[in-house]
Order: C-alpha cells, then structure tokens, then sequence
C-alpha cells in the first residue's frame, strides 16, 4: 500500500483536532458513568386506594401498574392485542404474528431455544432500569454477543462479492488507520499540538491498535488469523488486502462500530433467557387478571375529577372510571381515538412521526454457523436485509434461529408480500452462505409499520437529522405534562431517546413522580 | 447443588406461567382472527386518522367502499410508485377474499357518519366555482352519485380529498389501464389549473 490517501487530505479529516484536546479534560469528562446508570428508587404513597386507568401493556404500562399496584392503588390495564409487551415481542413456536395482510403462525420446533426476539433484542449495561425489573422479577439474564471477528462483511463490490470475515476487514482497517494516523503525527503541524510524550504515547498506542511494524507500516496482522498453521506449525500471515478495496465496502461504518451498540455501552449487552417476552411476562403474570386483552381503547375523556376511558369487549363498549390514566397507546393511534385532549395536546400528539423497521428469522435445520468457527454476532451485508446474527446461546445444540434481516427504515419490505420478502432473505444470505437456503426452514417476518395496534417501529420526534427544533422541544414539554393532572402520556414516546426499553421505563418513572406528588398534595 | 435446584425450579415456574398466558392468547387468536383491521389505521369507528393519513371510512358508501378494496386487491389502485398513502393501503388489501370484502362493508356500515373536522383553508368562492364540474358527477351537495359512480365527497377528511385530487392530477392514482372512473378523475382534474384551486375546490366542500 502506498499512500493511498494523500497527507493534505488527512489533515482535513484531522481539522476538528486542535477543538478536542480543549474538549476532552481529564476529570472534567472522564470517570463519570454516563447519565441514567442510576435505578430508580420509587417511593410511592401507599394504600390511598386511588384507581387508575393503564392503556396498552408496553413495558411503560407494566412499570406503572406493577409499581402501583406494589403501593395498593387499584390498577385496569386495557390492551387491544391478543398478547402482552407491544414491541417487546418474541416470537416461537404457535406464537402468532398479527401483521395487517400479512398473517402468520410460527410453526418451528418447540424448543425454548428456537426463539426469535421481532423487537427489542438487546439490553446495555447501563441501561440500570430495565436491569434492575430483570433482577426483581427473577428474569434470568445471559450475556448477549453482538460482535463476532469471524463473522463476515459482504458486499457485492468487494471482493468481486465474497465475503470477507469482519476481523480480515477490522483488522486491516485498524492498521491502516494507525499507518496514516502515525504518518500525520510526523507532519509539524499536528505534531506541534503535542507534548513529545504526548506524542509517544499516541504512537505506542497506534502500533499497539493497527498492529503496525517497527517501521510503523501496516503489513498484515495474525489478528485476522493465520493464512496457515498456527498451531502444530508456526502461522503464516495472510496476505493484506489493499485499503482501496475495503473501501469498496460500503457498510464499514457498522462493522466497526458494532461492538459499540447502544449509547454508552460496551460489547458486553444482554438477553433474557428464552425470550425478550420473559420481562413482559413476568410483569403479566403478577399482574393478573388487571390486565383486559382484546380491549380496544374507543374514547379517553378526561374530567374534572378522574378519567373516563370507553373500550371494547366482545363487541360491548364498556366504560372504566378512573382516578388517573396512564396511556402508552402510541400517539399515531391515539390520533383516531375520540378524546377531549387540549389544542396543544393534540397538536403534539399528531405531529409525531413513526419509524420503519424490518425484521425476519428462520429456524436452521442445522447450526451451519458453528461450522465457520461463528458462534454469534452479526454478518454485515450491503443488501436491504443489512444484518444476520447468529444465536450466541445453545452453542452446539442441534438448531438454532438465525435473523435473516434487520432493515432500521424498512426499505420496502413494509410492502412486500411475504413470499417476496423470504425470496429476498435468501437471496442476500446464500451470498454469504452457500448452503443458506437449504438450511433455512420456515421464516418468518414482520414490518413493524403494518403491526396491527402498532404501525410504527419508534416514535420519531426530529424532523429534522441536525436535532430538535424550539417548537419541538416545546411540543415534547406539553405532553410530559399530564392533562389535568390526571392523564399521563407514557412510553418512549414521551422521552427524548425513542426506541429503547429504558426511556420507556424512565417515562413511567417519570409520570410515577408526578402523580405521587399530586396525591401527597391533596387534603386527607 | 443447592443452589442450582433454585434455579432450575424458578425457570421451570417462569416458562411455565408464561406458556398458560401466551397459550391462552394464541388460541383465542386462531379462533378470532378475521380482516376486521381497517380501525387500527381508520380511527375508532372509522372516524379517520391524520396521523396515518388514513382516510375516513364511516359513512362511505359501501359500492364505493367495495370497489376501491377490489381496486386496491387487483392492483389497479396503490401500485404507482409515487401514490405513497395507496402503497401504504395495497398491502392490507392483497390477500382479502371475497366473504372478507362484504364482511368489512358490512361492518363499515354500522359506523356512524359525522363530517370530519375542516383543517384546509382556501378561498371558498373560487372552490364554489370550480366546483361546478365535479358537481355534475359527486352531485351539487358533494352527496355522490352511484349510477356515474362517483362517492360523497362531503364530510371527508379534507386532507385526504386533497391528496387524491393531487394524485389525480399528476397521475398518480387513475392511470392504470382498468381504472376506469379513476381515468375519468385524472381528466376531470385537470380542470383544476394549480395546486390553488385544488385547495379553493377542497375548502368549498368543506361548507357543503
Ligand atoms: C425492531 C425493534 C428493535 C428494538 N430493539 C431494542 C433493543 O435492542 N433494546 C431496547 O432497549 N429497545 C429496543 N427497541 C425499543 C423497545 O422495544 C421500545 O422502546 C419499548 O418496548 C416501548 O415500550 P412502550 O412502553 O413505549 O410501549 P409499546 O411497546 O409501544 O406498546 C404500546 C401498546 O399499546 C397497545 N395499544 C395500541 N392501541 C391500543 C388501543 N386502542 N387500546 C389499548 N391498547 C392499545 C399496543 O398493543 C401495545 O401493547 C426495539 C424496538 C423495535 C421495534
């Protein structure tokens, strides 16, 4: 590789340099733990026999009523589906997938290994909430693996389409980002912006990160494993592949960041054992019969003195009358219920957009994976399908369910029918695998924004990719406010970092707060 | 050793509570499960819904209501690639079987029929004007006309009526070969020279 980047260019890239040694002061922001690591402490009045009104059983609407009902409030919780959780939702063996049009029952072995976790997957470590449930409910946890250096990164215009394992990619690119980085530190300019010591102390770590040789050039690395031998045999390293042809991978981006999912968190995130459903469940099956499936939310008026919420059972409107109401529906369904809601409100409501998401798994007849020395993470393709994960747990079992897909934006999977989308999954995969389509059995799929009681996969707030506008910020401000002081609006629809378990939890802590201080307010 | 049995013991309880309450839900759905979907994007009752930009369909006349999910099954409508809100709708409507079609009129049909609320503001005289040809086929009133096929237009969501008329206009919706009244519409629209009239019409109906 000779320069393949010239050192002006770099510096470009570099130009924000000067600005970071200013921002980064050791102590000023290093050290702390990144904000919400903190679970709550809920303290919440007890036995006022209060009644509230819960709609939807998200995981917000669990959090409130358990923790309500903990206190000895009288807690109805009002969900339209069949099943619990909303987009916690997964999906096994008889478990239905009510996709508008698009109707499908998982006929996969019943094993609680064979699982496929259609929304929320994975749980960070600082995510202190939705860890601290797992911990009080007794949901077993296991470590969830979301990179593997064996895995593969393909992409039609690399290497003439074959996939390259992620660590031949990763490792490369490491090298020679440290080769150029390490040339730059020898041009006076940058150099003049650090102490020598500094300066060393960069460079020994740049050898350390791209692998480099004494002549701090990349010229391959046994990270990427040996091009032979290695163990009765001394290894041979592998041939380097030029930096102009990972280029040609558009995806690189993801594949070295994987490891850092998740705002704050490190490589190590999380799953229920069996299931992310293991949490609603767990929720569910404490909560009992508060909890009405099949009860459609028709009207939410909010009184003077309480909330009166309209639902449907078995074809009968029935009216629940309520002290308070906490209500996860998500705000672009809540638009086609009658309420009585202020202006604003409603305004804030509407103007929420909902984002697109695409799932799809199958069961594989065998773990072919394990086979390629993969036993977890993620295959970046450059295709819509984007992602394969491979099961981290049941190593060496007889099967295993493989995500076949994971489009965040959904492409125009939302619109294909479901022989279309298989097809697709099985045509992207066998580039990677050849034995792909005839391994896989029986996949199933869901468009989040054809989910009947959903549509959407996260609320999207930001109309705009350079962050939120005033009127936003305001909007947001208005429905954090109970209307009345009696109907919450809760889930991650109500917090500003949608699309995960945490905000949503944080949502009804939120709300939980708010209520317990209007009811120590009152007069006895 | 002792310490493994709890565990065991408290995962076997957890996936056996769970399987009661995901068993019980799944049977019930086999059981239950029709193509009555149209309210989780319609509203309640079919009342509309911004939001989703799903249309209001209590009070829509059930031949036009049959037509247009025909329509949408077939192809003929939601399949340009630019009528955004109609490829939202093709999908729901593919698989619907005949029995399903007259099940979802018939159901319709027991919604009550309240005019949407008016949400489009234009100049109304101009609309009173223009509409004079729509008026031949959707009646002086906007109330429809089933011998020419042409549905109510009053008390519709505005913003929906809108949308088609643009869609009308650019060819968006009407073009498909077997569309016939949509071909009639995509003419007839023309009769709206700007984006203005198309929202001057929209308002005017909005006082019918
Ligand atoms: C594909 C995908 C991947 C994700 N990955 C992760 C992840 O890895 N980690 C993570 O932490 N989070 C993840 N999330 C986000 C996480 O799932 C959500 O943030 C969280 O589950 C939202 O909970 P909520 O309380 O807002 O309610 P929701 O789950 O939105 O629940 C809304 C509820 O309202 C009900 N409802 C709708 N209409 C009515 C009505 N008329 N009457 C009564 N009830 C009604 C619905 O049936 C549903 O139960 C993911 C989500 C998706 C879709």
């Amino acid at each position: 590789m000779t320069n393949p980047v010239s050192r002006r260019e770099f510096l470009n890239l570099l130009g924000a340099y000067g600005g970071t040694s200013a921002v980064l002061q050791a102590g000023v922001a290093l050290g702390f733990m990144p904000s919400s690591s903190q679970a709550a402490e809920i303290a919440l009045q007890a036995n006022n026999g209060k009644k509230v009104a819960i709609l939807g059983t998200g995981i917000s609407a669990l959090t409130t009523a358990w923790e309500l009902t903990k206190a000895g409030y009288d807690c109805t919780l009002l969900e339209a589906s069949h099943r619990p959780g909303g987009r916690m939702f997964t999906v096994r063996s008889g478990t239905v997938i009510d996709e508008i049009g698009n109707y499908q029952r998982c006929e996969w072995d019943n094993d609680p290994h064979l699982y496929f976790n259609a929304g929320a997957a994975r749980i960070p470590s600082i995510h202190s909430n939705v860890l601290k449930y797992c911990k009080e409910l007794e949901v077993e946890l296991q470590v969830f693996v979301n990179e593997s250096k064996t895995a593969w990164v393909q992409d039609d215009a690399m290497n003439g389409g074959k996939p390259v394992r992620n660590t031949d990619y990763s490792s490369s690119m490491q090298g020679f980002i440290s080769e150029m980085l390490s040339k730059a530190l020898g041009d006076s300019k940058l150099d003049s912006s650090l102490t020598e010591s500094e300066s060393e102390t960069l460079l020994g770590m740049l050898r350390r990160f791209g692998d480099l040789n004494e002549d701090m050039l990349y010229k391959g690395s046994t990270r990427a494993g040996y091009g032979s031998g290695g163990f009765l045999d001394h290894g041979t390293t592998k041939d380097v592949v030029a930096l102009r042809d990972l280029l040609k991978a558009r995806n690189g981006g993801s594949v070295m960041v994987t490891t850092q999912e998740g705002t704050g968190s490190g490589p190590l995130l999380m799953q229920p054992v069996g299931g992310m459903d293991r949490i609603i469940y767990a929720f569910a099956n404490r909560l009992g019969d508060r909890i009405k499936f099949r009860a459609p939310v028709t009207e939410v008026m909010v009184k003077d003195d309480g909330v009166e919420v309209a639902y449907e059972q078995n074809g009968v409107t029935e009216v629940l009358k309520a002290d308070y109401c906490f209500n996860c529906i998500p705000s672009h369904l809540m638009s086609g219920i009658p309420n009585n809601f202020p202006d604003d409100y409603s305004e804030a409501l509407n103007y929420i957009r909902r984002g697109r998401a695409y799932k799809a798994a199958f069961q594989a007849k065998e773990r072919f994976w394990e086979k390629e020395n993969i036993y977890g993470g993620i295959t970046w393709v450059n295709a819509p399908i984007q992602q394969i994960w491979y099961p981290p747990h049941n190593i060496h079992g007889k099967k295993g369910v493989v995500l076949a897909a994971y489009n965040f934006g959904g492409a125009n999977y939302t619109e294909m029918s479901q022989q279309d989308r298989i097809e697709d999954l099985l045509k992207h995969g066998e580039k990677v695998h050849p034995n792909y389509r005839e391994m896989a059995q029986k996949p199933m799929t869901i468009a989040w924004h054809r989910m009947n009681h959903m549509l959407g996969c996260a609320p999207r707030w930001a109309r705009n990719r350079g962050g939120w506008s005033d009127k936003e910020e305001q909007m947001y401000e208005t429905l954090r406010q109970p209307v009345n002081g009696r109907h919450y609006l809760i889930g991650d629809q109500s917090t500003q970092h949608s699309a995960w378990m945490e905000s949503a939890i944080q949502s009804a802590h939120y709300a939980l707060a708010d209520l317990d201080q209007r009811v120590r307010a009152e007069p006895a | 050793m002792k310490k493994i049995v709890t565990a065991t013991t408290l995962i076997l309880s957890a996936v056996c509570s769970m399987a009661s309450l995901a068993a019980e839900g799944d049977v019930g759905v086999a059981a239950a499960m029709d193509d009555r979907y149209c309210t989780t994007c319609h509203g309640v009752e079919g009342i509309g819904n911004i939001a989703i930009e799903a249309p209001r369909l209590a009070g829509m006349e059930a031949w036009y209501l049959k037509r247009q999910l025909e329509n949408f099954r077939a192809g003929i409508r939601g399949t340009h690639e630019e009528d955004v809100q109609g490829i939202a709708m093709r999908p729901m409507a593919a698989k619907l079987s005949d029995e399903s079609i007259a099940d979802i009129v018939d159901w319709v049909g027991d919604w009550e029929y309240v005019p949407a609320e008016a949400t489009v503001e234009g100049n109304v005289r101009q609309g009173r004007t223009a509409f004079q040809a729509c008026a031949a086929c959707h009646g002086a009133n906007a109330q429809g006309n089933e011998a020419l096929g042409a549905p109510a237009l009053a008390g519709q969501n505005d913003w929906y009526l809108l949308t088609q008329l643009r869609n009308f206009r650019a060819g968006f919706r009407g073009s498909h070969q077997e569309d016939t009244f949509g071909s009639q519409m995509v003419t007839m629209s023309k009769t709206l020279t700007d984006d203005q009239a198309v929202i001057d019409v929209v308002s005017y109906i909005n006082t019918l």
